[in-house]
């Protein structure tokens, strides 16, 4: 069963004089379980992808099938709603919020998907065990370290148990031990199952993946499917 | 989800103290200065709300020739109640009044006096609904003789004893007369126009056939309409009622209106001989106040929507995270209008608080009793929470669109835009906050200058150290006499009625070179050294005489011209020595000077054409005694002493005849009270929010600041770079302010015979005032971070 399934995808940025094609008629499928590392250099549009595969962006043209629902014609509401119950961001740039505590963090997507409170304690618990910063779960985003922030923001990006995880450079900010950790993190997110598609510039990084697809100019280039 | 939003707010609020500071400060004030004023509001508008009939008050407008300005005046004639309901079906019922001052009564050996009694029909109950304790309403003034008391009255005479039934003798300076107590009423309540301690059968004091007597106006009439009766509609007929029984000429210069009773109290400023109309306010200045008040407020919320849409860049982050997990943007929008509605919530806590604090202030600055209790007033309570959570959702409306709508895309990126364009509606509110505020200042300026102005006017004579007491009638001559022997009294003289009062009118008559000429004007009887006693200027003839009482008359210069009209070459001179009478002709009584125009009423209204009489047949009502001003103590206790032995009967009370002129201007200076208040109320929260948008725009620019530096600008450079983006909004501001300043003002003084210049230096002072302390506001924020170490502000960016 395939998670996402687009079609000559377009997205075309215009100005008042410019136009330019971030994306220009892509066409892969991702499978369930499956992890793929979306890599190419600044500026190929691998970002501008990221962005609409996780609905957070529109696409100007071709057809995207999220779990098998067309979803390009979703108005805001209905691609938050499916963000909502399907998929997990992590960020460059941890973005955690600064006013809320670790497991303050963590307990936000389950507060808006309705889960009763002590539901979400045990959710919380569980999801902060696991990355093994429990410890530190009443204590604010500037008294952790960097790789201590993107763990949290991993365990936000899963404790809603999404089917996708997308992850735009979660390395980028972190020392390579740092960087190891929350790399074997996702890992064993998605070898218990989890979809996850990672947009990276590091070759270290992607090969922690099951397969590659590097982009030039807003194309597919190559598609590697590792053995 | 709730307890996530309240977390996050309450959260926010602290870490971003001055924010939240000058927001939940700015808020507060402007909502304490919105209930004090709701409360005076309330006040006002409840009064006489107690009364449930359709009543109105029967007021005549006077313009007879001769008068400068036509006059409203309160009163009305004896036999108009009666006739009215005769004549008119929808005229149901009617009753009238008139007063008696400092009436002693007495029972066995105890004497009181009661400082007003009204001389009413019996009518009074059917028509007011002043609650009768004991006596039934229908009857109660009908027996000839029939006296009212209130429950303090009453009690000060009776005590514990029960009044009903008992015999009164009732004394006032002019005659005795006995009374018996056939009813016992409430305490007339603070919210009356109609103040008094009694009421006594008005036809015990009437004499035979004064009932009748069409011409005389001295009574209070109030009517009572049928319920679908149309008050224009019925003026409009009354012309050909004064027609039928004046004769066709009293519509020359007299006419008739009516006054509905719950606008008495508001709608009477210009109204005169309006004697009983407990502190009268005009109902433009209560609608005034709240406009203002609701421009306090106003500006307060401008500081969150400016303050929030500022600091928008540091919740985009919180947003950005939000969308990506799902949420919708209502939910945002709920969460941040959820927000600004709490903060409203803790703003009106402290309003509470701050209106407790300032609540005994504001009274005695209005000399108002205003009592705030909530619980007791459901309609405060529904207003305070319907108008917390409309400022709140006002404030929070456009902050919560404008921090919903970050593109979560960009801002995770760190891309938030800060280009000038979107702080153009930030701008427009910060020009509108200042506009406001200056306007205020200069109002503030003008009304203040306005006002002195008109109390330290050259009004024509001389009024310090005077003290006037009332009623001394048929022992003047003696007071007088034993007055003069101390020389602490400097001169004693009498008058029928003070300066300071508008006077009564009537006819006088001049016969000169051609046939005799009538005409209206006030007029005032005198002793024949009130002129001196009071330094007025004589310009032609000479002063009144001992000799000439009863004989001599005088003409102020508005008079003269009158005289003069048809001769307009000759001189007042010409004037002196013709006869001249009021209403028999007398032979004898002649005009023996013309003296210079003085303002003897409120400098409101223009100078009346007047005429003194020099006659004392019955003595004085008020007595002008002219004391020692080193040794004032000493004078009042002389004076005291010695009234006390010549009129032991009454209490000795007295006035200042400067005091008696600062009433007059009462209303006028709680106006200016109130505005410059609120001015300054007004001018703190905007500099607040100044305040806190140069924080934020100097910490937006940190970097920026940082490399200047680093390229070698100076403090001063920094500073002026930062600033002057505002101080150009706030001259903006100014140049808005002034043309609408200017008109609204001019207006105001309008209302003012005598008025001051409107200069423009007021403008620019005002523009200099508001421009200076947005300076001080801006540059304590903008040198803080001018002289920070650049190093420090490029290495944290």
């Amino acid at each position: 069963m395939s998670v996402i399934n687009i079609t000559d995808l377009e997205k075309i940025y215009r100005t008042e004089e410019v136009e330019t094609v971030a994306l220009n008629k892509i066409s892969f499928e991702i499978k369930e379980g499956e992890f793929v590392a979306i890599m190419g250099p600044s500026g190929c549009g691998k970002s501008t992808l990221l962005n609409i595969l996780g609905l957070l962006d529109d696409l100007d043209g071709g057809s995207f099938k999220f779990n098998d629902v067309e979803v390009s014609g979703f108005n805001e509401r209905k691609r938050a709603d499916m963000r909502k119950h399907n998929i997990g961001f992590v960020f460059q740039s941890f973005n955690l919020i600064d006013e809320l505590t670790v497991f303050e963090n963590v307990e936000l997507p389950l507060i808006y998907t309705g889960i009763a409170t002590a539901e979400r304690k045990k959710m919380v618990d569980e999801v902060l065990d696991k990355i093994q910063i429990a410890h530190r779960r009443n204590h604010y985003p500037q008294q952790l370290s960097g790789g201590q922030q993107q763990r949290v923001a991993v365990a936000r990006a899963v404790v809603n148990k999404p089917k996708l995880i997308l992850a735009d450079e979660p390395t980028g900010n972190l020392d390579s031990r740092n960087g190891n950790d929350v790399m074997q993190l996702l890992t064993d997110l998605n070898e218990q199952g989890t979809t996850i598609i990672m947009v990276t510039h590091s070759e270290h990084d992607s090969r922690y993946t099951h397969r590659v697809i590097n982009m030039l100019d807003g194309q597919i280039v190559t598609q590697n499917i590792k053995v | 989800m709730f307890k996530n939003y309240l977390k996050i707010a309450l959260r926010n609020l602290w870490k971003n103290k001055i924010f939240s500071a000058i927001n939940i400060i700015g808020l507060s004030l402007g909502k304490a200065v919105c209930i004090i004023i709701i409360l005076f509001v309330q006040y006002e508008k409840n009064f006489d709300s107690i009364h449930t009939k359709n009543i109105y008050r029967l007021d005549e407008v006077q313009s007879w020739e001769g008068m400068v300005e036509p006059q409203d005046v309160a009163l009305s004639m004896p036999p108009m109640g009666p006739s009215l309901k005769n004549d008119f079906p929808q005229v149901k019922n009617y009753t009238r009044f008139f007063p008696l001052e400092m009436t002693g009564l007495a029972y066995n050996d105890k004497k009181v006096f009661l400082k007003t009694v009204l001389c009413t029909d019996p009518t009074f109950f059917e028509l007011f609904d002043f609650k009768l304790l004991k006596g039934d309403k229908k009857t109660v003034l009908t027996q000839p003789n029939s006296v009212v008391l209130t429950e303090e009255s009453a009690i000060k005479l009776f005590g514990t004893e029960d009044p009903m039934g008992k015999s009164l003798s009732s004394h006032n300076r002019m005659d005795t007369l006995h009374f018996t107590v056939t009813g016992i009423m409430e305490n007339v309540p603070e919210n009356s126009h109609l103040q008094f301690n009694g009421l006594y059968n008005l036809n015990s004091i009437f004499k035979h056939g004064q009932d009748k007597e069409w011409g005389s106006n001295y009574m209070v009439t109030y009517l009572e309409l049928s319920k679908d009766a149309n008050a224009k509609l019925l003026e409009s007929r009354f012309p050909a009622f004064l027609q039928k029984y004046m004769g066709k000429d009293i519509t020359k210069g007299y006419k008739l209106f009516l006054q509905p009773l719950n606008k008495i109290h508001s709608t009477s400023a210009n109204i005169t001989h309006d004697y009983y109309n407990y502190k009268k306010f005009d109902e433009t200045y209560t609608n005034i106040f709240f406009v203002i008040a609701l421009i306090v407020l106003v500006i307060a919320c401008v500081n969150f929507i400016n303050l929030s849409t500022a600091r928008a860049a540091r919740r985009s982050k919180e947003v950005g995270i939000k969308k990506a997990i799902g949420v919708s943007r209502h939910q945002l929008v709920f969460q941040f209008l959820g927000e600004s509605v709490f903060l409203s919530f803790i703003a009106m806590a402290l309003a509470i608080i701050l209106v407790n604090v300032f609540l005994p202030f504001a009274n005695n600055l209005s000399s108002y009793h205003l009592t705030f209790f909530f619980f007791g007033n459901p309609i405060l309570l529904l207003l305070l929470v319907s108008g917390t959570i409309l400022v709140g959702v006002i404030s929070g409306l456009y902050p919560a669109f404008y921090l919903s709508s970050f593109k979560s895309v960009k801002v995770l990126k760190g891309i938030t835009s800060k280009g000038k364009n979107k702080s153009f509606g930030r701008n427009a509110l910060i020009i509108g906050q200042f506009a406001s505020a200056t306007f205020l200042i200069i109002a503030t300026i003008f009304v203040v200058q306005q006002l002195s102005f008109i109390r330290k006017k050259d009004t024509g004579f001389n009024k310090d150290h005077v003290l006037i007491i009332s009623g001394a009638y048929k022992n003047y001559q003696k007071l007088k006499n034993a007055l003069e022997e101390s020389p602490l009294i400097k001169g004693v003289t009498g008058s029928s009625q003070r300066l300071g009062n508008n006077f009564h009118q009537g006819g006088v008559n001049f016969k000169g070179s051609g046939s005799v000429k009538n005409c209206a004007s006030s007029f005032v009887f005198i002793d024949n050294d009130f002129i001196s006693l009071y330094q007025m200027k004589i310009v032609a003839g000479k002063d009144f005489t001992e000799q000439g009482n009863g004989k001599e008359y005088m003409v102020n210069e508005s008079l003269a011209k009158e005289l003069l009209k048809d001769e307009p070459k000759k001189s007042y001179e010409s004037l002196i020595g013709k006869r001249f009478w009021e209403n028999e002709e007398d032979t004898l009584s002649t005009l023996v000077g013309v003296v210079k125009d003085f303002n003897f009423n409120s400098l409101h209204n223009k100078i009346e054409t007047l005429c003194l009489v020099n006659n004392k047949k019955n003595g004085f009502h008020d007595v002008s005694v002219k004391i020692d001003g080193t040794k004032t103590k000493e004078a009042i206790e002389f004076i005291g002493t010695t009234y006390k032995t010549i009129i032991p009967n009454f209490p000795f009370e007295y006035q200042f005849l400067d005091e008696h002129f600062e009433q007059l201007y009462e209303a006028d200076k709680k106006v200016s009270k109130v505005v410059t208040t609120l001015a300054m109320i007004a001018i703190i929260i905007a500099c607040l929010g100044l305040l806190g948008l140069a924080s934020y725009s100097a910490e937006n620019r940190v970097k920026e600041i940082g490399i200047r530096k680093v390229l070698g600008a100076s403090v001063s450079n920094i500073v002026s770079l930062l600033s002057k983006d505002f101080l150009k909004l706030v001259l903006l501001a100014n140049i808005i302010s002034w043309p609408i300043a200017w008109y609204v003002l001019n207006a105001w003084l309008q209302n003012y015979a005598y008025r001051i210049d409107m200069s423009g230096w007021v403008f620019v002072l005002a523009g200099l005032t508001s421009l200076l302390i947005a300076i001080i506001a801006i540059s304590s924020q903008t040198f803080k971070a001018a002289i920070i170490n650049p190093v420090k502000n490029l290495r944290t960016e």
